[in-house]
């Protein structure tokens, strides 16, 4: 078989599909000559590069470009990919994390200052322990409430002395107002004198108004 | 495979996106694939991989079973409008080069260590440079066996040749590829 033959089986021996006398006469032939030889090396490299081409992948976006513009409908996201893009992605952000944690540490500080101390032995963890604990708890609640309620009794009973001396006061003003000068002496006298008597003051007190 | 595509098309018909959807997902990268090894460029390759499933979408009213596969239905498509730009290219060929592997997007290519894609990166603008010096209808014939896989029946059925005719052409364009690297690789000295 001379070169130029064999050049044209060379691809088909290449790929071993020829019949068995030809692949021989072809085998022997480039076992002869270096030209053909070297040639043949050379179309199995090419070949090669052929197949590790590296294969390009289809971007996603631009899939979807394809979908609006034949069918109008948006590419199908499965569950995870959503997930991923509205509520992984986000989260993976360094802004979200920096908020989170100065959120994270705000709260930690205010429970921590507004929060009551309590102080919790790991042998209290038991079930009568914990029951302890907010009998505790419970009498604390109570008796913070009856100081609350004590409280308000104390502002009850204020106001109403205000409630009462208030026209009896006013009354007074007015009798100033409306009284000459040497009456308004011995008004003022007759008041003096009516003072000094402590049960007159505790009726006066507690008489209501006319 | 076959009367999967052939049920998808029916439902395709009858108006259901979903199974549009679905082919798209299965040939669309074949096609993208096929678009770059053709343009080699990134956006070109876009551009014409939209152009192809825009015209699928619009005529496959007019696929037939009878005629062959649905693949390579979508590939006779995919080439005449590959040929369409080609023509077009030489008409006002432009004055950028190819676009380079390592400037595309990441994610683009599945590459396994940042080595081997240097190497790999280098091997394919090797490879590039002798397909692109090959004659359309060798370059062609590379592509859709060596890089595309395809059958010599289907590669005939395609392209609308015998298969001796695919088998000759396939032939001469690996022995002219070859020749050109070998001369390449002398030009710039790298080994075999």
């Amino acid at each position: 078989m001379d070169c130029l033959r064999t050049e044209q089986k060379l691809s088909e021996y290449l790929e071993s599909g020829l019949p068995a006398e030809d692949m021989h006469q072809v085998a022997e032939h480039l076992e002869g000559c270096k030209q053909c030889s070297a040639l043949f090396h050379e179309m199995q490299s090419a070949v090669n590069l052929c197949h590790n081409y590296p294969t390009l992948e289809m971007d996603p976006d631009f899939l979807e470009k394809i979908l609006l513009r034949t069918s109008g409908r948006p590419r199908t996201r499965s569950f995870r990919e959503r997930f991923n893009q509205y509520f992984l992605r986000p989260l993976l952000t360094p802004r979200f994390a920096a908020a989170a944690v100065l959120a994270t540490l705000f709260i930690a500080l205010m429970v921590n200052f507004m929060a009551p101390r309590l102080s919790i032995a790991l042998s209290d963890l038991s079930p009568s322990g914990l029951f302890q604990l907010l009998d505790m708890g419970v009498q604390q609640i109570y008796g913070e409430g009856l100081k609350a309620y004590e409280k308000v009794d104390s502002w009850q009973a204020k106001f109403n002395d205000i409630k009462n001396s208030a026209p009896n006061k006013l009354r007074y003003m007015i009798e100033q107002i409306e009284a000459p000068v040497e009456g308004r002496k011995k008004s003022q006298e007759q008041i003096q004198e009516k003072e000094k008597s402590p049960k007159e003051k505790s009726s006066r007190l507690l008489s209501w108004p006319a | 495979m076959l009367s999967g595509d052939l049920k998808l098309v029916e439902r395709c018909l009858q108006g259901d996106d979903a199974a549009w959807e679905m082919l798209v997902s299965s040939y669309g990268k074949r096609i993208y694939n096929l678009s770059y090894r053709y343009t080699n460029r990134k956006d070109d390759a876009e551009d014409l991989t939209q152009e192809i499933l825009i015209r699928v979408y619009q005529n496959l009213k007019s696929y037939r079973s009878e005629a062959g596969s649905f693949q390579n239905w979508i590939l006779r498509v995919a080439r005449n409008l590959v040929i369409d730009h080609y023509r077009q290219m030489r008409r006002n060929p432009q004055t950028g080069g190819s676009e380079e592997l390592e400037t595309m997007n990441i994610k683009d290519v599945k590459i396994p260590t940042p080595q081997r894609a240097a190497e790999q990166s280098e091997a394919a603008r090797f490879l590039q440079n002798g397909l692109q010096a090959l004659s359309p209808e060798l370059k062609e014939a590379i592509i859709l066996r060596d890089l595309e896989g395809m059958a010599y029946n289907e590669m005939s059925e395609l392209l609308n040749v015998p298969e001796g005719t695919v088998k000759s052409r396939i032939n001469r364009g690996r022995l002219e590829l070859a020749k050109l690297l070998t001369k390449r690789r002398a030009q710039l000295g790298v080994p075999v």
